[in-house]
């Protein structure tokens, strides 16, 4: 009895030794995506990133020799998501919530982050709320938000597009593809652009049939027609937009989402060359070697090409990894929020002599924004047409806007 | 309005009408004649999509596509309803099984298509004879546009002639309406359900096919025609085919060129549609067989 | 022994329910169980429509929609300090739109009255999708207050659920073992008999209606203070459809059996959201095994060993059954 007693207690002890050696230098990470449905594809893009950057962060080592784990639960909608969120930091203990595709999913989570206090990484959502009126001390955000893109967008039609005057819209009917269109206007007025303003549409989102949408735009006549959708509603519009001429009659404008790589990819020949797209991460830019290694990485692991939604993803780890390194562990949450405020984080869609760089006051990245027209490039197949012609746009310039931080907080309210 | 603009909006909205009826007619076809509210039918016109693209990744004919998108998708639909649909006719509380397995086989389905297909967009070409578009006038008509419009009627015709024409159409028509007086006369009425269901959902299919160039090719496309094609049936009459086909040109032209006068209302104009319908009269436009009106 | 056999799944209610509280599961499981039974009395409002009545509605969305979006818009815009009055509210607003929708949809029966319940449940989601500048649109509301003494640590709003949801399922049992409960199955069962009574069918079912569309809201209400925050999504069908689902799983024939569906459900969920992205698929296999082979749900399950039984689920149909 005695022996057994004894071995018994060796053996605990053996256990708890391993886990102190092993197990308790896990930082896990809670990681919340689409997984199915049309979002579906970003978050399986994201999922492959993750794990190349955990594999980096991991074999780079972080202080005290912890690993970094990251769990990923598909968020279905926004009550299963602050579910899982939950469960997240009681159970599993995450030191940090992760990722996420829809807004409307991202402003659910950021109240549990703020009433936890558990530091949440915004890696694909783009509603500038989160950033600016629903700023909350524990919320980063990886990727840039629509202002970003639309206060470029600005810019270029000022400077590169001529003898413009008659503009139109179409984006889907919720806050997406609203608050775009209110952000590029508020953005050309602050430029002292003049425009006249002929049509709006707003279609619903997921509308599988624009043809009606499309004849009524040709009607209008406008000089720019500006998009707001994102990835399958890019595709139909385009794909039953093309057959009317409509590219050849007006500028077609799309600068959040319309150069993200699945819709380049799923367009492949049917893509109309001349078209002025971008989106918040580029395969074929900057052509420096970070990013080159990062999307042939990301093909090697995937066995295709990367949306914009892994390089959010990919980012978010290392700034996690960058945080932890510099505090030295992942349980002072003040402190980690401390040292992600102002952080530089080296992305790969940073142009050489530039690294983006977390804003203090509102937590969102700050990243150069490129902005290009279609050309014919095979070289990232499925697409037959990427981008080119970029023109570049300094980060700075950009964010933060706290005019038009005022400005929205007006519109919606805290 | 000048009448350009009338003509180009009204040929859009036909052809969004068509392509709504063709998946709504299988919808309503079942209804009559099964009895059965296929919630699953948007998952059909999926499937027929999917099918299409494997055939096209073999052998890159669209028309072959066509075929074995429409054909399979039929397959499977006979398979769902003679394994699984037969097993809860004539049950208590039939309505609420019909709605709970239907909904069953959306989430079983579409997940499928994501497990063999994978999640990422997948891309239907047009046929190149079908690539181009002509002029009426200064009115652009592109000619996959025409394509569907006119297979739109096409269907139209066939149905008409195989339920007014023909003897089994006939048997069809008598099925939807008393079946088991049929079945005492002798006729195979379990069979006549099972084909019934495979050729609406081999339509649905079809549907699926159609649409694949001009949309996106993703898991859970087929969820988001099937509202729209379940608001078609109701405006013209559950289980009736004409209803199906005039709920279609409404919602297909109300949208169009409603968009022109109210572009701020187009997401909720086809449920306004509807409810308008359905004060008037609740079954629905055209509705010959019994709705259970009080 | 009737007594007791009639009260037992009372009992067991109050014991699991209560137990929980004393044996504090944590924080995450706690807020599961709010879950649960919030979704519980939302199944129990439906199934005095669904397994009672015979009225299959697949728009009860609409009214779960309603009341969570009434009580979180007053108490967003005028502080929580009124908020079980914002709950009332609620219930009593869903209760007005069921009127006009139930007088209209139950003109028809069968699968005409589901598709009419849909239709208004979508159009509502449309326009709530759209209003974006008084609903929030797409992205909802966040940060809906809770009074102080509903902040804090979840079991609190654990407790105070728990207490509303019990009196809620306690009225609906007396309503359904009423003389107008007995009148609702008659109208599921023979609706000609009814009719015969001298009893008017369309306005017994248009009060169920009502009951009905009220207890569902105040079940949106309370979740709508669960996590603060509230979106289209509570509209949308699949919540019309989890009704069904909750129902059927449970035992939609007996009075309990949607509160074990609505824990079924929500349990299954989050195990197989947790361990796998194919949880669609996974959920579509149960519903489809669940209709094939147990279409009278969990409680409505024949034993193999009878009567003799103990287990909690024969001795729960049998008292239920026995009241009818």
């Amino acid at each position: 009895m005695k022996r057994r007693g004894l071995f018994l207690i060796v053996v605990v002890m053996l256990f708890c030794s391993f886990t102190v050696a092993y197990g308790a230098e896990t930082i896990k990470i809670g990681a919340l995506y689409t997984m199915t449905g049309r979002g579906g594809q970003y978050g399986k893009d994201s999922e492959v990133a993750i794990k190349m950057a955990v594999d980096e962060v991991n074999a780079k080592g972080l202080p005290g020799g912890a690993k970094l784990e990251v769990i990923i639960t598909d968020d279905k909608n926004p009550q299963y998501a602050v579910s899982v969120a939950k469960r997240y930091i009681s159970d599993e203990k995450v030191k940090f919530l992760f990722g996420i595709i829809s807004s409307a999913i991202g402003l659910a989570v950021t109240e549990v982050s703020k009433e936890q206090k558990v530091i949440f990484i915004g890696t694909d959502h783009a509603a500038t709320d989160l950033t600016a009126n629903k700023f909350q001390k524990y919320y980063f955000r990886s990727a840039n938000n629509t202002f970003q893109s639309m206060m470029a967008g600005a810019m270029y039609l000022k400077d590169e597009v001529k003898g413009w005057k008659k503009i139109a819209y179409i984006g889907p009917d919720y806050a997406y593809g609203r608050d775009q269109w209110m952000e590029l206007k508020w953005g050309l007025d602050k430029l002292g652009v003049k425009y006249q303003v002929v049509g709006e549409y707003w279609p619903k989102l997921y509308e599988p049939d624009y043809t009606s949408y499309i004849t009524a735009i040709m009607k209008a006549a406008p000089d720019i027609l500006v998009s707001g959708f994102w990835g399958g509603d890019t595709v139909s519009f385009i794909k039953q937009a093309k057959p009317y001429k409509l590219f050849e009659k007006m500028k077609y404008f799309h600068v959040d989402a319309g150069g993200n790589y699945e819709a380049l990819a799923a367009l492949g020949g049917d893509m109309p060359a001349g078209i002025i797209l971008s989106a918040r991460h580029h395969n074929n830019w900057p052509d420096t070697q970070a990013n080159k290694a990062y999307v042939q990485k990301f093909y090697k692991a995937a066995g295709r090409y990367p949306s914009y939604a892994a390089e959010g993803a990919y980012v978010g780890i290392h700034m996690i990894a960058e945080a932890i390194r510099k505090v030295g562990n992942a349980n002072d949450t003040e402190a980690l929020v401390k040292a992600m405020e102002g952080m530089k984080v080296q992305c790969p869609e940073d142009p050489s002599g530039f690294t983006s760089y977390i804003d203090p006051k509102t937590h969102q990245i700050v990243q150069v924004q490129a902005i290009g027209v279609t050309v014919k490039n095979a070289k990232f197949p499925p697409a037959k047409y990427m981008l080119g012609n970029l023109k570049v746009y300094p980060a700075d310039k950009l964010w933060p806007s706290f005019e038009y931080i005022d400005y929205l907080t007006k519109q919606k309210g805290k | 309005m000048d009448l350009t603009t009338f003509v180009s909006q009204f040929i859009s909205g036909l052809s969004v009408a068509m392509l709504l009826f063709l998946i709504a007619s299988g919808l309503t076809l079942i209804f009559g004649v099964v009895n059965v509210l296929n919630f699953a039918h948007g998952s059909f016109y999926l499937l027929g999509t999917y099918f299409a693209y494997q055939s096209m990744q073999f052998f890159d004919n669209f028309w072959l596509g066509l075929i074995v998108g429409t054909v399979c998708a039929g397959v499977v639909g006979m398979i769902v309803e003679f394994f699984f649909l037969k097993r809860i006719y004539g049950r208590a509380e039939e309505g609420a099984f019909q709605l709970l397995m239907t909904y069953a086989f959306i989430l079983i389905l579409d997940d499928m298509v994501k497990f063999i297909w994978g999640p990422e967009y997948k891309t239907i070409p047009k046929p190149e004879l079908l690539a181009g578009s002509f002029n009426i006038g200064s009115v652009v008509v592109p000619l996959y546009t025409l394509f569907i419009i006119v297979v739109g009627f096409v269907v139209v015709l066939l149905a008409w002639y195989f339920l007014m024409r023909t003897d089994k159409g006939k048997m069809v028509r008598a099925s939807s309406l008393d079946r088991e007086m049929l079945g005492l006369l002798g006729t195979n009425v379990p069979m006549i359900m099972t084909l019934v269901f495979g050729v609406a959902t081999a339509m649905g299919g079809l549907a699926g096919v159609m649409a694949a160039p001009l949309r996106t090719v993703t898991p859970g496309a087929g969820v988001e025609v099937i509202i729209d094609s379940l608001i078609v049936v109701v405006i013209g009459g559950f289980g009736n085919f004409w209803g199906a086909l005039l709920g279609a040109l409404i919602i297909g032209e109300v949208l169009s060129f409603g968009i022109l006068w109210m572009p701020e209302m187009a997401t909720v104009l086809t449920f306004i549609v509807m409810i308008v319908v359905l004060v008037i009269k609740p079954e629905g436009l055209l509705s010959p067989k019994a709705t259970g009106r009080k | 022994m009737k007594s007791l056999r009639q009260y037992l799944p009372w009992i067991l209610y109050f014991v699991f329910f209560l137990g929980v509280l004393a044996v504090n599961p944590g924080a995450h499981y706690t807020h599961l169980l709010a879950r649960v039974i919030i979704f519980g009395l939302y199944a129990v409002a439906f199934n005095l429509l669904f397994g009672r009545t015979g009225l299959v509605s697949f728009g009860h969305a609409l009214f779960y929609g309603i009341g969570a979006y009434i009580t979180g818009m007053l108490a967003k815009a005028s502080g929580p300090d009124l908020f079980l009055l914002y709950i009332l509210l609620g219930g009593i607003g869903a209760a007005i739109v069921s009127v006009f929708i139930g007088l209209l949809s139950l003109r028809l029966t069968g699968m005409f009255f589901t598709m009419l319940t849909l239709a208004f449940a979508q159009l509502a989601w449309g326009i709530t999708f759209k209003l974006y500048n008084f609903t929030g649109g797409d992205d909802g509301i966040q940060a809906i207050p809770k009074p102080a003494y509903l902040t804090g640590p979840v079991w609190k709003y654990y407790f105070f659920s728990f207490v509303v949801v019990t009196i809620c399922v306690f009225v609906i049992w007396r309503i359904s073992r009423s003389s107008f409960g007995m009148v609702l199955k008659g109208i599921r069962q023979n609706p000609g008999r009814i009719t015969f009574m001298g009893l008017n069918v369309y306005k017994n079912q248009l009060v169920a209606y009502i009951i009905s569309a009220f207890f569902t809201a105040i079940a949106g209400g309370l979740y709508a203070g669960l996590d603060g925050s509230i979106h289209p999504d509570m509209l949308h069908w699949p919540t019309s459809g989890n009704a069904i689902l909750m129902c059927t799983i449970g035992g939609m024939n007996t009075f309990f059996g949607p509160v074990i569906g609505a824990a079924i459900l929500t349990g299954l969920e989050e195990i197989v959201g947790k361990y796998t992205e194919y949880w669609s698929f996974s959920i579509g296999v149960v519903v489809l095994v669940v209709v094939l082979l147990f279409p009278r749900g969990l409680l409505g399950i024949k034993w193999p060993w009878g009567r003799k039984s103990t287990t909690e689920e024969k001795e729960t149909e049998v008292a239920c059954n026995t009241g009818d």
